[in-house]
């Protein structure tokens, strides 16, 4: 395998790869006068 | 005001519990969701908001000031706080090591006079338990 097509399988195998995903997991708010 | 709490961009479901006033926010997994209009519609809903709790994972960046940041999306960041966990983040400041803090977005002020909240004011994180880093 030549480094142009390593370099392709790696363009097409790492969007594929998990990752942990910058993101907002949970929020949680404390409300008042609901009723 | 659940209802109109889960038409917001980013919400995948919400709780609402009438016993002790507390509303959990599940966002969606790949959706974008901001807490600043998650505040807004709150208020729209003629509800006030007494605190607002944020659980996040992202990278610590020092902004241009030298401000520690909370970077949760490339277009969506929170300033830190400055207390002794945030301290205690500042070697990671821009390195790849995800964060994931529990912190405090909103607390309202003394006062009983009902304030609107401003989307346009960046909300500041206080950062209140270290997670994970990864």
């Amino acid at each position: 395998m030549n480094a142009k097509q390593l370099a392709l399988l790696l363009l097409f195998v790492c969007p594929l790869a998990p990752h942990a995903q910058a993101e907002i997991k949970h929020i949680e708010m404390r409300v008042e006068g609901m009723t | 005001m659940k209802q109109h709490l889960g038409r917001q961009s980013g919400v995948q479901n919400v709780e609402v519990s009438l016993i002790d006033g507390k509303v959990e926010v599940t966002p969606k997994e790949d959706g974008r969701i901001d807490p600043a209009q998650l505040l807004k519609a709150t208020y729209d809903s003629s509800v006030s908001v007494a605190e607002l709790d944020m659980t996040a994972r992202g990278k610590i960046v020092k902004d241009d000031s030298g401000t520690l940041v909370l970077q949760v999306e490339p277009n969506q960041s929170f300033k830190l706080v400055v207390n002794e966990l945030s301290k205690a983040l500042e070697p990671l400041a821009n390195s790849a090591t995800q964060v994931t803090v529990r912190g405090q977005l909103y607390k309202k002020t003394d006062g009983k006079k009902k304030k609107k909240a401003d989307a346009s004011v960046p909300l500041k994180l206080l950062i209140l338990e270290v997670q994970k880093k990864e």
